[in-house]
């Protein structure tokens, strides 16, 4: 079976060349066994970490749990009920959009003006390549500790730069009205280094002939932007945009360990929300309700943005 | 004219000042004060550098904290994190994107589709599948949680790698009569290591600066990594600034220093990984 299949495969090395065959005509019995090995691992720890547990989610959810692994009966949809009517739940969906939403644009500006930046030659881009990602490298916690105390009322550095000049900064993440938008600079200063070097790799990729071309015709800036620029690193930007903005969503660690949510829940995005739930409040069934419901928004918002977002080339 | 030239290079020198302020301008404020005194961090007007330059915080962190236990945590299920990661990684990409099984697209896309399933939603089951296969509060629980959220990510990087070894250099190790295995490890491998290198950076780093698992994963105070440990030390000696700036320092310093050693590597790995 397997030399039948082998000099068949030889015999169509010469087409292979020219367009793919479909790989189960070609694929010799004996690598497609290497081939399923090596595939098993990443696939077997995916099942039992990812899939098996979201079918756990969706049992819980239609159960009464309370304390995680405690007795519970089936009540149907009982817990999507009592989330829809929890007035917390719309808040933190709500939340999380606007937290998606000001973390890109500020990502995106630095991000950006920082991949401009990198791609110059001169000394300080060479070494700056190498510095930026730094804060991404570092754990959340240690940018938090980090933050908080340049912030510090006491002994904060930058608290006491402000007030020198006038300015009394108070407690920006104590108060509820400047707490969600101080974690999100905190978060993006963390964040922004993937943006940047992503960008600035992509950019390096547009052929500089193309610009110069297109310059030399007497093109504008805005005009090589959008004509050349732009299409060449869209795909880029689109895995970037559609990754990144799930990992956004997705921050739970800088928010709980400054806030924890507050105050009076002013920081309580979807993670949050789901976390306290299932581990303050000992509502199993409504936290994986919660979850459920925020996969299937997501799965929608992304299908969306790929329908809609993904480039034409490809 | 040259006065025009110094304007229109002015943006440009502002917003270099601006990042370097903004990246490094922490890092450093942090690192200096981890080695002041008390006094010194206390006092009214602050100070540039140390006056009393002093390694007294970093003695106290280390004799009267449990940081080196949370030290030797983060180390081990950090280099299992890395080492599995990239086993698991290479094979799936040398199988999915080399090899090309059949089902092999399909395979490669509903694993990059449940990677895009947000972590942090499935605590709680996660949790309840841990304690079935009795794995709560152990370093093999948090190893294969690690695994699950950087292989995925891993496989795609790699997969720009693989793409760019010349499928010609597999049909000549065939024609010489290497079979399938031999010419991975000997042909394909040895040129993988860029990505390799990229992989592992990506790994070590996610692990070791992981909370949210280890925070709901691990019980035991002996078991505990270094961002849950640093967290508690910030609750228990929030006075002490001193020991929580040399506590920070410390745990930055490891993955600081990875990247200043691999860091443009692993930048130009990002990016082949991810334009490929």
């Amino acid at each position: 079976m397997s030399t039948h299949q082998d000099t068949f495969a030889a015999t169509q090395t010469k087409e292979t060349r020219l367009y793919r065959a479909p790989a189960s005509t070609r694929t010799p019995a004996l690598t497609r066994v290497l081939g399923y090995v090596l595939v098993a691992p990443i696939v077997i720890v995916m099942g039992v970490v990812i899939a098996y547990p979201l079918v756990t989610a969706v049992v819980t959810s239609l159960k009464d749990e309370r304390i995680i692994g405690t007795a519970s009966d089936f009540v149907g949809f009982d817990s999507y009920v009592a989330v829809f009517r929890d007035q917390q739940f719309w808040s933190a969906l709500s939340r999380s959009g606007i937290w998606l939403a000001l973390n890109l644009v500020v990502q995106t500006i630095l991000g950006f003006s920082a991949a401009l930046l990198l791609q110059r030659r001169s000394r300080w881009s060479r070494t700056a390549r190498t510095w930026i990602v730094l804060p991404w490298a570092i754990p959340s916690v240690a940018v938090v500790v980090l933050w908080q105390w340049m912030l510090n009322t006491n002994y904060g550095i930058i608290y006491k730069a402000f007030a020198s000049i006038g300015i009394d900064l108070g407690a920006p993440f104590g108060s509820s009205t400047v707490s969600l938008f101080a974690i999100v600079l905190v978060n993006s200063w963390h964040w922004f280094p993937l943006t940047a070097v992503v960008v600035y790799g992509a950019l390096s990729t547009v052929p500089p002939e193309m610009i110069e071309a297109a310059k030399m015709d007497g093109a504008s800036a805005g005009r090589v932007l959008f004509a050349i620029t732009l299409p060449t690193i869209g795909p880029v930007l689109f895995a970037l945009g559609l990754v990144g903005s799930l990992w956004s969503v997705n921050v739970l660690d800088s928010i709980y360990l400054i806030t924890k949510g507050g105050p009076a829940n002013a920081t309580t995005t979807m993670p949050v929300y789901i976390y306290n739930t299932a581990f303050t409040a000992f509502r199993s069934s409504q936290a994986a309700a919660a979850s459920v419901i925020t996969v299937i928004i997501l799965l929608v918002a992304a299908l969306i943005f790929v329908r809609f977002a993904r480039p034409e080339e490809d | 004219m040259p006065s025009r030239v110094v304007f229109s290079a002015l943006p440009r020198w502002a917003g270099m000042t601006v990042f370097t302020i903004i990246v490094l301008g922490p890092l450093y404020w942090v690192t200096a004060s981890a080695f002041k005194t008390r006094d010194e961090i206390n006092s009214a007007t602050p100070t540039l550098f140390p006056h009393h330059f002093t390694l007294t915080n970093f003695q106290n962190l280390f004799r009267s904290t449990d940081y080196p236990t949370f030290l030797k945590n983060s180390t081990i299920i950090g280099l299992a994190t890395t080492a599995v990661t990239v086993v698991f990684s290479l094979a799936a990409a040398y199988g999915l994107y080399r090899l090309r099984v059949p089902g092999s697209g399909k395979i490669a896309g509903i694993v990059l589709i449940s990677y895009m399933i947000p972590g942090t939603l499935l605590i709680v089951p996660l949790y309840k599948t841990l304690a079935e296969l009795h794995l709560v509060d152990t370093y093999t629980g948090l190893v294969l949680v690690n695994v699950a959220f950087t292989a995925p990510f891993c496989t795609w990087l790699l997969r720009g790698f693989i793409m760019s070894i010349p499928v010609e250099l597999d049909e000549a190790a065939a024609l010489d009569g290497a079979g399938p295995l031999r010419t991975m490890m000997r042909i394909v491998l040895p040129l993988m290591l860029p990505g390799i290198a990229t992989v592992a950076v990506f790994s070590f780093v996610y692990s070791w600066t992981e909370f949210v698992f280890a925070s709901q994963f691990i019980v035991s105070n002996s078991l505990k990594t270094l961002p849950i440990g640093l967290n508690e030390i910030v609750g228990l000696y929030s006075v002490d600034w001193g020991l929580v700036m040399a506590g920070t320092v410390s745990t930055m310093v490891p993955t600081i220093f990875i990247f200043l050693a691999v860091g443009r590597y692993f930048v130009g790995g990002l990016i082949s990984g991810a334009t490929k």
